[in-house]
């Protein structure tokens, strides 16, 4: 996600493209801006690389931030650019980044997860809580935010340095999860207190909350990528994945062609083969990124989240109303109130939590 | 000639097509405008809503305008057509306190919007965008400034309402006009089917059935069929006529011919060479009298098949009436009659005619007053004019006409009750049929103490500038008598 994995992606794929070169030196080049990790989409890579062998696809993995500057700066401009910070996403999109596709794989794209047939949302991953098996022993591991609440202020003094979430400061889906959940209920701020309270580890990306998991630092983590958490807890059962009984944020990662795409056919078959059949097939059965479309049939598709979790999932709405959450008066209002209520009841510090904002 | 080209019901398609065309392109001229100026109202109101929104947001912190840009409004400025769109909060220096997008507020805008709100239509990144900007007085501990707040989006939602409200009418209007052509095409078919009857009346008729047309039709083609009516009655009594000629000329030469043969008879029943002698002279005789009927029924018939076909040309009539007189004055007829001409105008007077049919029309007039008219009397033509006609007149001291048997003269036959002549009774309608050939009128009248005038009235024309179409006639001064 927001951790840069350039030199895996790198090793993984300069082979790869230099085959690829080799063979089929008239190969329409295509290059993908991401922030999305290559281990969990590279089967969709795959696939779409055996279904268009007429396309070189250059995939690159990078920090939401880093996939942000480049729609703006990079030159030749990328042709796809796919992130996870939907309002930033929104943003670009809205200063005119982004070219319509015209497909019928776009226009059959249900309409709560596009914005002007430009932007899509080709995933639907759940934000969830992940405990370790240890904090059963302890208490009642947390169903809702309240439960999160209560636990925070009863068992503040077990808890203390063992709950980890994202950083605001740090991470751009972090900062955008928060301000969804401030969005719901005021009551998110006594959450945020409650943080506060139990001196909670922030962290820039889910994979680092996990491995903290994993190791015993922490016991419970907040707001973590549902995709990303439940593969790992597939390889690491000491970690339980819960999705929230009240209500579960649900997060999209945005897709859309750049309005300067160098190479706009092999950008449009990336995209549809996104949105298609074929595409989503892959992300529910290969990818725990979860499939949106109604009629795929596979482990990960909205249509299951839905019957096990309910109707409690709130997908961020992807529409105008996002643009609101990169307002930098509005961004910098939310993170002094954040701060605040994040240091209201802590304890003295004796580490620095808001260092330095950095990528 | 009545040129109608094409059927009425496409006249009538074409005009109406025409009329439907023009005035629904100005209709849809208007529509079209109106439907694009209500979608931009219908947005223009989204954009003061989301405007006021985010003024309601505007709080003052420290001295500094503080705003916390609502979700809601952005929503409000994307609609439901998902426009991109633009927001800014200006402080009174017109610095942005907070904005999405490097669109520039030109100075003299900020101008216009601290009078009154305004709304603008600009051109941003090759889009077209519409702007809307208010300015907000707003109290804070510190400061009073004005904060100006602009919003604005793309227009393709104002478009797609406006063309969609504007192809809502026009798919109105156009059904309009093929439910009203249809109905127009059937109203057409029942209102010319009297006409379509009459036609096929018409067509079925029987080529001598001159009997008044049995149709009952609408007020506008009464008067159509009430000419047909007249015009078989016309054609009806002219071909009475034509009939009841036939049968005259058909008597009037059984007549001389029945004479020839009884006369023929009797000289071969005869053995006297001096019968013979008188039969013969009797046959010459009558067949003389016969020759002469057949060559002026063959001009009556000639005159009267003639049309317009004949050579009408400028021609002077005083010189034709002089020459004609002189001519028959040295006739044998005329010997024992005082034939002779008035005195006539100055100058030449020209009328337009077939120097022929003038010439026919004299002789028969002279020759009827020497026919009919006891010897020795007098016979006078003379031209007298009045105005721009000519009329042309021959009196006689004979018995003259009773008044009541004037009108019959004119019909072929008709001989004025005398019998005591061997003229033909064809004289005066072959008058009657060149005068009118000629746009003329004839008219008897009566001289004091006795006689008959017949009198031609012939229109006048400009002399001819070319001279060679007729001699001119010598003006006579004086009444000329024969020798």
């Amino acid at each position: 996600m927001t951790l840069c994995r350039h030199r895996f992606a790198w090793m993984l794929l300069v082979p790869l493209c230099a085959l690829a070169l080799s063979a089929r030196a008239q190969a329409t080049p295509l290059v993908v801006e991401a922030a999305l990790d290559i281990e969990v989409v590279e089967p969709l890579l795959e696939a779409f690389r055996s279904a268009h062998p007429e396309i070189d696809l250059e995939f690159h993995d990078r920090s939401t931030l880093t996939v942000d500057a480049l729609v703006s700066e990079a030159d030749p401009a990328p042709d796809v650019v796919i992130s996870s910070a939907m309002p930033w996403q929104m943003a670009r999109v809205n200063e005119g980044y982004a070219q319509r596709l015209d497909s019928p794989a776009a226009r059959n794209w249900p309409d709560w997860a596009k914005w002007r047939n430009e932007v899509f949302g080709f995933t639907f991953e759940p934000i969830v809580m992940a405990y370790r098996l240890d904090l059963s022993k302890q208490m009642m591991p947390p169903q809702t935010h309240a439960d999160l609440h209560t636990l925070l202020t009863t068992e503040a003094s077990h808890l203390q340095g063992k709950v980890t979430t994202y950083s605001p400061l740090k991470s751009g889906v972090g900062l955008s999860l928060f301000q969804q959940d401030a969005r719901y209920t005021p009551r998110f701020w006594d959450l945020v207190a409650g943080m506060g309270r139990v001196n909670a580890s922030l962290e820039a990306n889910t994979r680092a909350m996990l491995q903290g998991l994993s190791d015993g630092r922490y016991w419970l983590g907040y707001n973590l990528l549902g995709s990303y958490a439940m593969v790992w807890a597939q390889e690491h059962p000491e970690v339980i994945v819960q999705v929230p009984q009240d209500y579960s944020l649900v997060m999209m990662r945005m897709a859309f062609i750049h309005r300067d795409a160098p190479h706009p056919k092999a950008a449009a078959a990336f995209v549809n083969f996104l949105l298609g059949r074929e595409g989503q097939r892959v992300l529910a059965g290969q990818t725990p990124l979860f499939s949106v479309r109604p009629d795929i049939v596979g482990p990960y598709t909205a249509a299951r989240l839905r019957d096990q979790v309910g109707d409690r999932l709130y997908p961020i709405p992807l529409n105008a109303s996002l643009l609101a959450f990169v307002d930098p008066q509005r961004r910098d209002a939310f993170l002094a109130r954040w701060r605040r209520e994040f240091e209201r009841s802590r304890p003295a510090a004796n580490e620095q939590v808001f260092i330095q904002d950095s990528d | 000639m009545i040129e109608v080209a094409g059927s009425l019901k496409r006249r009538l398609a074409v005009w109406l097509l025409l009329t439907v065309t023009g005035l629904g392109a100005l209709l849809m001229i208007e529509a079209w405008s109106s439907t694009h100026r209500a979608a931009e109202r219908a947005f223009d109101s989204q954009l003061e809503a989301a405007a006021l929104t985010i003024a309601e947001a505007v709080q003052w912190q420290g001295g500094e305008p503080l705003v916390e840009i609502p979700a809601a409004a952005l929503q409000i400025l994307a609609t439901r057509h998902q426009e991109r769109v633009f927001y800014a909060v200006l402080d009174a220096d017109g610095q942005p306190v907070s904005t999405n997008m490097p669109f520039t507020i030109k100075p003299e805008w900020r101008a216009q919007v601290a009078d009154a709100p305004w709304t603008l239509t600009t051109a941003f990144d090759d889009t077209s965008w519409r702007l809307y900007g208010r300015e907000y007085d707003s109290a804070g501990w510190v400061s009073q400034e004005p904060v100006q707040v602009w919003v604005g989006h793309t227009r393709a939602g104002r478009q797609a309402l406006g063309d969609e409200l504007f192809e809502r009418t026009l798919s109105r209007f156009l059904a309009m006009v093929l439910l009203a052509g249809v109905l127009m095409a059937m109203a057409l078919r029942v209102a010319l089917g009297p006409m379509r009857r009459l036609r096929r009346q018409l067509r079925q008729r029987d080529a001598d059935d001159m009997g008044p047309l049995d149709a009952r039709v609408p007020e506008e083609m009464r008067e159509l069929a009430q000419t047909l009516d007249h015009l078989f009655a016309r054609q009806r009594h002219s071909r009475e006529a034509l009939l009841r000629f036939t049968a005259d000329a058909s008597h009037q030469l059984k007549t001389p011919l029945a004479g020839l043969k009884s006369t023929s008879e009797l000289a071969l029943k005869s053995q006297d060479p001096a019968d013979w002698q008188a039969a013969l002279l009797a046959v010459h005789d009558g067949a003389d009298r016969t020759s002469r009927l057949a060559s002026q029924l063959l001009s009556l018939a000639r005159l009267r098949h003639i049309g317009e076909e004949g050579k009408v040309t400028p021609l002077d009539i005083v010189a034709v009436l002089r020459e004609c007189v002189l001519d028959w004055a040295g006739r044998e007829v005329a010997r024992d009659h005082d034939l002779g001409l008035a005195e006539l105008a100055g100058g030449p007077l020209w009328v337009r005619a077939d120097g022929w049919a003038i010439r026919e029309l004299l002789g028969n007039l002279i020759d009827n007053a020497l026919r009919y008219t006891p010897a020795g009397s007098e016979i006078t033509l003379g031209l007298s004019r009045h105005g721009d006609t000519v009329s042309l007149y021959v009196e006689d001291d004979g018995p003259g006409v009773p008044f009541e048997a004037r009108e019959r003269l004119l019909q072929p036959f008709e001989r004025g009750g005398r019998q005591d002549t061997d003229g033909s009774g064809l004289g005066l309608a072959i008058v009657d049929s060149i005068a009118r050939q000629l746009g003329g009128r004839l008219s008897l009248s009566e001289r004091s103490p006795h006689g008959l005038i017949v009198t031609l009235h012939l229109p006048l024309i400009d002399p001819p500038s070319d001279h060679d179409a007729s001699r001119p006639g010598e003006p006579g001064a004086t009444r000329e008598t024969p020798s």
